[in-house]
């Protein structure tokens, strides 16, 4: 019969119309997301050893990194990502041998002024080498840089004195201190 | 009560304009102008509820929700729209014809409103009761056609022309069966008077009698509103918006909201030719008839929404070729199996 | 005497129907067209040149941005190339997961494809209908890779991570939905005579035109051509799957958007399988590859069966961690060839349904 098509076609719409609907009604519910979802970064920066594999495997020159020799071994001074050239395909994640850099689900990257943008996952000063043999300055633990709730800046601010290289204090493991940063 | 309850309204100021010793001339001049203000309010506030409506509907059958921020489940959305349209600025073209461009907004507007003047929404509620109303109804329909066509012509574009070409093809080749079919239901009734066609259908709507003229009425009406499965006028897929291209801010919404009038004018008429008008069927007289009236009239709007969210759009030589050979041919045998119908009846002596 | 002529319109790169940013510059009489220059290029990266300077796995990224909408199926072609350039062998779990991704990207390109091709006719409840499947499949290779588009998940040697715990199982259960929202397409596009009309006959290709122009895809095999890839010369593991090959009679439009419809329940068949089998399979999903990636001096060229067509990859090596030229056989640019004669004597109205059913990706067109 010439029309079937037709009938069967608002027969589905009728149906579509009674039916449950897929919205999911954003910010207020929000998709779950997976584990491996490539959100925000963040770094362990007692993990990191700078060993540079991360920058030589992004495809686009995105992390910047520095760092200087104090008592033979190297200190992380400058961690730097340049969002805006980022493609989130994973490689530098892949690539660290010390599982110190890690995605987290973290998707709220948008900043309002251009000059916020590049993700500073670590800066600082790197400490006096000492003449004592006391422990190096290894307080500033970073702790882990992507909270939530950075909506404003892109990373937090959490103002700590970090300890001065001239205490001789004992290393604390599993402190929260955030390492001192500029704000910007 | 509710029943009489413009009538009463029309009544008590015509009673308050005698007491206040107003010359009968008069009387019936503002009797006649606030009749016709209270239409033209009606179709505007219907034009903004059919705008959400449209929406909501679309959204629904597509599995989503549709506008909900705006206001209480997204009831103001069409007013905050209104709003950001009117902020806009009109740009005119280079070269662009600036009376018929900017005339063409201005005018769309006016057939839909001449054409409710005459339609009865309820028993005894007509602003204008014309013996010939069915005749005034649809002459005026025909001259949006003009309207179109200005606002296409006038906006120098290659695509508002072709859209503006499109839409004079298929108005006039859809007026045809539109008035074909619904020669049956006059020769029925004898009158071409609206409340006559009303009162005959007292027994039984035309709708049972007549079932292949109310369909190919609602095709070509469907038609000439220019909706889905004949929007090819504004096919956004090809001519991107056709006529309506170049128009910005409050033009385009003039444009839009004239739609949303037509439909409710084709739903109207279709309402009163064949599915009684104003009429309770079943005897429910406790509704009052012009609510009887609305709910048709929202029914029928429905079932056009419905056809614009399901069927994709057909290619304009297989409309022509739809109108002329299908719709034409089936009106003029409806006539012939109507008059024979009706000859038969007579010799039988029902 | 009345005369007419001729007047030259721009399907610009702004329209709604041109799938991305494509100008086709048509010559019109009336409404019909009688020559239609497809203008491209409007979207070109550079690709190509980016390659020659990146190391080979940092290509892959690049690789997914060409088509898009199947992003495994470029991933798959480009590793191809290069193992077959170095000679690597592939662990079965790997090849496994190769084919579950692929087939997914696969299924996710052409439900878009039927969708969008409805939107472009005309019937804009298909399109929204279609993209709710999108999601449901995104959302699996979101949780499988991390990214939902742009997939970078095939590595030099197999794949980048292993399936998620429970990941096999919400796989299942889409492929048990998915027939039935393929039949509801059926019903709502495919059956309705609006759709047919505006379908049917329009834009007919031969078989012979198609080879002659080296068409490929569903393009080809609409016009009743049996040549699919993953059939003539299988590659991975198809030929461990059992499922057929749509073909089409006329080469209208309307076949090859069938044979898209078909491919999607094949798809699925295939999906199914495989899960059956994986479970089966443990192993490596890496074969041991050197981390500076060094490949002999010489050239490679690997196609796959890609959702727009035969997608080849052809890598110029000198020896370095860096290619030398990499070339991408792109199925949507060639499959453009013949839209010039194919649109000739139609109404724009088949412009669009045209470009709709060779399904093309922009991506892909400009590389």
């Amino acid at each position: 019969m010439f029309g079937k098509g037709l009938i069967k076609g608002l027969a589905i719409t009728w149906k579509e119309f009674r039916s449950k609907k897929f919205t999911v009604q954003y910010p207020e519910q929000q998709h779950p997301k997976p584990e491996r979802f490539h959100g925000r970064f963040k770094l362990d920066v007692d993990s990191c050893i700078a060993c540079n594999l991360c920058a030589n495997a992004c495809p686009n020159n995105v992390i910047k990194i520095s760092s200087e020799k104090v008592e033979k071994k190297k200190f992380l001074t400058k961690y730097i990502m340049n969002i805006e050239y980022c493609l989130f395909c994973g490689m530098c994640v892949e690539a660290c041998n010390k599982g110190a850099l890690k995605f987290t689900t973290d998707h709220d990257l948008t900043q309002y002024h251009y000059d916020a943008i590049p993700l500073v996952l670590v800066e600082r000063e790197a400490p006096k080498p000492e003449p004592k043999p006391e422990e190096e300055a290894s307080e500033e633990k970073g702790g882990k840089n992507a909270k939530a709730a950075a909506g404003k800046k892109g990373k937090n601010k959490e103002e700590t004195p970090a300890a001065s290289a001239d205490k001789s204090a004992t290393e604390e493991v599993g402190a929260g201190k955030a390492p001192e940063k500029e704000g910007q | 009560m509710l029943e009489n309850l413009f009538t009463n309204i029309a009544g008590s100021l015509r009673n308050l304009l005698d007491s206040a010793g107003v010359p009968p001339l008069w009387n019936d001049v503002t009797l006649l102008v606030v009749k016709l203000v209270a239409i033209l309010v009606f179709i505007l506030l219907n034009a903004i509820w059919l705008v959400y409506m449209e929406r909501k509907v679309a959204g629904y059958m597509q599995a989503r929700i549709g506008p909900n921020r705006v206001g209480p489940k997204g009831l103001l959305q069409t007013i905050c729209d209104i709003g950001k349209l009117i902020s806009k600025e009109i740009p005119i073209n280079q070269g662009a014809d600036k009376v018929l461009f900017l005339l063409a907004p201005v005018l769309v507007f006016v057939p839909p409103l001449m054409i409710f003047a005459a339609i009865p929404f309820g028993d005894g509620m007509v602003a204008l009761d014309l013996n010939i109303g069915l005749f005034y109804v649809f002459a005026l329909a025909s001259l949006s056609t003009v309207i179109f066509w200005m606002g296409g012509w006038g906006s120098n574009n290659k695509y508002s022309l072709l859209g503006a070409m499109r839409v004079v093809a298929q108005m006039v080749s859809y007026e045809l069966p539109m008035i074909l079919s619904i020669l049956g239901v006059i020769m029925l009734v004898g009158s071409m008077n609206l409340s006559e066609i009303i009162s005959a259908q007292q027994n039984m709507w035309f709708i049972v009698t007549q079932p292949v003229a109310f369909l190919i009425f609602f095709i070509a009406a469907v038609a000439e509103c220019n909706r889905t499965p004949f929007d090819l006028v504004e096919g956004e897929s090809e001519i991107v918006n056709g006529p309506y291209t170049e128009y910005g801010g409050m033009g385009f919404a003039m444009f839009f909201l004239a739609e949303y009038a037509s439909i409710m004018i084709i739903s109207a008429m279709a309402t009163i030719l064949f599915l009684g008008g104003w009429l309770a069927p079943f005897g429910m007289t406790f509704i009052p008839s012009w609510l009887w009236f609305f709910l048709k009239m929202y029914v029928l709007i429905f079932v056009v929404m419905w056809f614009r969210w399901t069927y994709p759009r057909i290619r304009v030589d297989q409309l022509m070729g739809f109108g002329w050979k299908v719709l034409v041919p089936l009106s003029l045998a409806n006539i012939f199996v109507t008059g024979i119908g009706m000859y038969i009846y007579r010799a039988i002596g029902w | 005497m009345l005369r007419t002529e001729t007047y030259t319109m721009n399907f610009g790169p702004q329209h709604p129907a041109t799938h991305g940013v494509f100008q086709v510059v048509l010559t019109l009489d009336g409404e019909r067209i009688v020559k239609a220059e497809p203008v491209c290029g409007y979207l070109h990266r550079g690709i190509e040149k980016l390659a020659e300077s990146r190391t080979y796995t940092q290509v892959i990224p690049y690789t997914d941005r060409l088509d898009y909408l199947a992003a495994m199926l470029q991933n798959w072609g480009y590793v191809l190339a290069v193992e077959k350039l170095m000679g690597i062998e592939v662990p079965e779990r790997a090849e496994y997961l190769r084919v579950i991704s692929g087939e997914l990207s696969r299924l996710a390109s052409h439900v878009l494809a039927t969708g969008v091709y409805a939107l472009d006719i005309g019937g804009v409840t298909g399109f929204l209908l279609c993209f709710r499947e999108r999601e449901r499949m995104m959302d699996l290779l979101e949780e499988l890779t991390g990214s939902r588009m742009t997939l970078s998940y095939a590595r030099i040697g197999g794949v980048a991570d292993d399936v998620p715990e429970g990941w096999l199982d919400k796989l299942d259960k889409l492929m048990d939905d998915m027939p039935g929202y393929i039949d509801e397409y059926d019903g709502l596009i495919t059956g309705n005579e609006i759709f047919q009309a505006r379908t049917k006959h329009v834009g007919k290709l031969s078989p012979e035109t198609a080879i002659d122009y080296s068409l490929s895809g569903p393009v080809l095999r609409g016009s009743g051509v049996n040549y699919d890839l993953r059939k003539a010369k299988p590659y991975s593991v198809y030929d461990r799957f059992d499922f057929e090959v749509p073909l089409g009679k006329n080469g209208d439009c309307f076949d090859r958007y069938y044979c898209r419809v078909c491919e999607m329940r094949q798809s699925v068949r295939i999906i199914k399988q495989a899960i059956e089998q994986i479970r089966e399979i443990d192993g490596p999903i890496k074969a041991k590859v050197p981390k500076v990636l060094k490949p002999p001096k010489g050239d490679a060229y690997a196609e796959v069966e890609s959702s727009k067509g035969i997608m080849g990859f052809y890598i110029v090596s000198d020896g370095t961690n860096k290619p030398y030229r990499v070339h991408v056989r792109r199925p949507s640019f060639i499959n453009l060839g013949y839209l010039d004669e194919m649109c000739r004597g139609w109404l724009i109205a088949d412009l669009v349904a045209i470009l709709g059913s060779i399904d093309i990706v922009l991506g892909e067109v400009d590389c």
